[in-house]
């Protein structure tokens, strides 16, 4: 049994739709059209004490949905959790109190108090004893550099700061399980790599279990060693990051700078993707196309610069993941 | 159960109160506009007359200072549960470990606290110094009547409580709100007293729980009641308390199945 058990969750939500203007809105006083939309169909996995799970997916695949349903908030339609034999929007109260949540859109600081006030209230909700608040507090000021704004109401804090107020409030009551929420969603590139590094240095130290929704990919690459991949509300993937690249293994990109404006004609089996008049990509399987045939191909044809050849990226790994699942659903 | 949590909340909510002085003004002043107007329409009405059907002017000044006065004080936040579920953030209220409603109730008796206080007790020295109240009946009254006041707070909160359950479905519930307040303030007789109620309307009001939100603890202050038909209507207080909070507590956790997280 693993410490955080999934089996066959479903989730179908009641959509009402509406035609759009006056006469719509007459249509449906009368007659109430609904949608049933499925945010999330049998989904399964587990998950072991201490790992670090990303899941990833376009929006609206049903990655918040199944995160709140796993923090107790939503209740499954279908199938069943289980997390050290607690059930979670059954036993919610005695569940959450091991959990922390961090929602990047939703602040769960109170708005017009500083933010010490607010962990002083969670202290107080979260009974937790003196010295462990007081270690906690310490160590959070120091790693996610608070002293500036601990004193200041949130409503005056930027986004990054809030973000920190928030990852810090979430963690006081030291959890078990953590759940990030696009926990970087809107934070500049030195906040995240912050809020990135204290994340897995927490669960290095402690051991805390952490599960992540995101859309940044460099989220998962930083942080994660086990990425789930969820589109249009089920799993497509489930396993390392290397998993997911070696899935695309043969794949190749190769980038080509043209010396002057050039119209780049077509290549079997070659995606080519413009970045600009002077900047092409052409993606390939090297397995398909050998390199040197589309070298001397690309070299003889056009007054070429600079070449450069790489992996693709795990962001257009992934793009071309969800594509093709649209394409097979 | 751990009450430091709730005490918390309690303390939070009394604290935000304080932080808008003039929103807080202008609540006294609107209490006394309201009790102002009512008591000079009935002044007008009883004209030179001593009484009409037994009841006297200062029965009827007794009833506007302490309906509307408990009315002050309790008001039940009705938009704290419809709110959250609009803009979503009933999610992170879920994430407490601790019980949703207790900590409504909380919030609730954080700021009957603060109206008590500054609300209430204003309100309570203008009305004893410029109009003719009525002193408590007896010492045994006065203290039956604060018991009957809590429990009046307890059936208009239980009525709120289950009105504010229909979001979990309808999202937007002002108009609902609306149509319970106009109940509320008509068939307690916080606008007209209940005792120039027509006969067959007076029986009918009997039977709802409205009548027992202020108009029991107005009728033990002004000892009307005998000890006996006391004990019965809070009784009935305590019965309508027990049997709204119970339907509304099977909508509480029907509703939490079919929560949807507005906004992400």
């Amino acid at each position: 049994m693993s410490f955080i058990e999934v089996s066959n969750i479903s989730k179908t939500y009641k959509i009402s739709k509406r035609k759009s203007g006056v006469p719509g809105m007459l249509a449906n006083l009368f007659v109430p059209k609904y949608e049933n939309k499925e945010a999330v169909k049998n989904v399964s996995f587990s998950i072991e004490k201490g790992e670090m799970v990303g899941f990833v997916g376009p929006n609206g695949a049903g990655k918040s949905t199944t995160i709140k349903m796993l923090s107790g908030i939503l209740y499954p339609d279908t199938g069943e959790i289980n997390v050290s034999g607690l059930i979670p929007y059954k036993q919610r109260k005695e569940y959450v109190s091991r959990i922390g949540v961090v929602f990047g859109q939703k602040s769960q600081l109170q708005w017009d108090l500083p933010v010490i006030d607010s962990f002083e209230l969670l202290k107080a909700i979260y009974s937790i004893p003196d010295d462990v608040y007081k270690k906690n507090l310490d160590r959070y000021m120091e790693m996610l550099d608070m002293d500036k704004f601990i004193k200041q109401p949130v409503r005056q804090l930027s986004l990054g700061q809030r973000m920190r107020a928030d990852i810090a409030a979430a963690l006081l009551h030291s959890p078990e399980i953590v759940f990030f929420d696009e926990p970087t969603i809107g934070v500049d590139v030195v906040g995240k790599d912050a809020i990135r590094n204290f994340i897995k240095d927490l669960n290095a130290e402690d051991g805390v279990t952490m599960i992540f929704t995101t859309h940044d990919m460099q989220d998962i690459e930083k942080t994660c060693n086990r990425l789930v991949i969820i589109s249009e509300g089920s799993k497509i993937y489930d396993g390392t990051l290397d998993g997911v690249r070696k899935l695309h293994g043969s794949s190749r990109q190769l980038d080509v700078y043209f010396m002057n404006d050039s119209e780049v004609a077509e290549i079997p089996d070659v995606e080519i993707v413009e970045v600009d008049k002077r900047h092409s990509q052409f993606i390939f399987d090297g397995k398909k196309v050998h390199i040197n045939d589309l070298m001397s191909h690309l070299l003889g044809t056009y007054n070429v610069k600079d070449i450069n050849i790489s992996e693709p990226d795990i962001e257009s790994i992934i793009r071309k993941i969800y594509s093709r699942e649209k394409v097979a659903g | 159960m751990r009450l430091s949590a709730y005490y918390a909340y309690a303390k939070k909510q009394f604290l935000s109160r304080s932080a808008y002085r003039f929103d807080h003004l202008m609540g006294i002043l609107s209490t006394c506009l309201q009790f102002f107007i009512f008591y000079e329409i009935y002044r007008t009405l009883y004209g030179s007359k001593e009484s009409v059907d037994g009841i006297t002017m200062s029965m009827i000044t007794t009833n506007f200072v302490l309906s509307l006065g408990l009315s002050a004080i309790f008001s039940p936040n009705d938009y704290f549960v419809p709110g959250r579920i609009w803009d979503g953030s009933i999610s992170t209220e879920l994430l407490r470990p601790m019980s949703f409603k207790g900590r409504m109730i909380a919030e609730n008796v954080g700021d009957a606290c603060f109206n008590l206080i500054f609300k209430f007790i204003p309100v309570l020295l203008i009305a004893i110094f410029t109009t003719g109240m009525e002193k408590p009946a007896g010492i045994g009254n006065m203290i039956l009547f604060l018991i009957s006041a809590i429990l009046g707070y307890g059936v208009l909160w239980t009525i709120s409580f289950l009105v504010q359950m229909t979001a979990f479905w309808l999202i937007n519930i002002w108009s609902l709100i609306t149509i319970k307040d106009v109940f509320v303030n008509v068939l307690s007789g916080m606008m007209i007293p209940l005792w120039f109620m027509p006969d067959w309307m007076a029986g009918v009001i009997k039977f709802t729980p409205f009548a027992s939100i202020y108009f029991t603890p107005v009728q033990i202050y002004l000892g009307q009641l005998s000890i006996s038909e006391i004990v019965f209507k809070c009784g009935v207080q305590l019965f309508w308390t027990v049997i709204i909070y119970a339907l509304g507590n099977v909508l509480w956790n029907k509703g939490q199945k079919k929560l949807v997280v507005q906004g992400g």
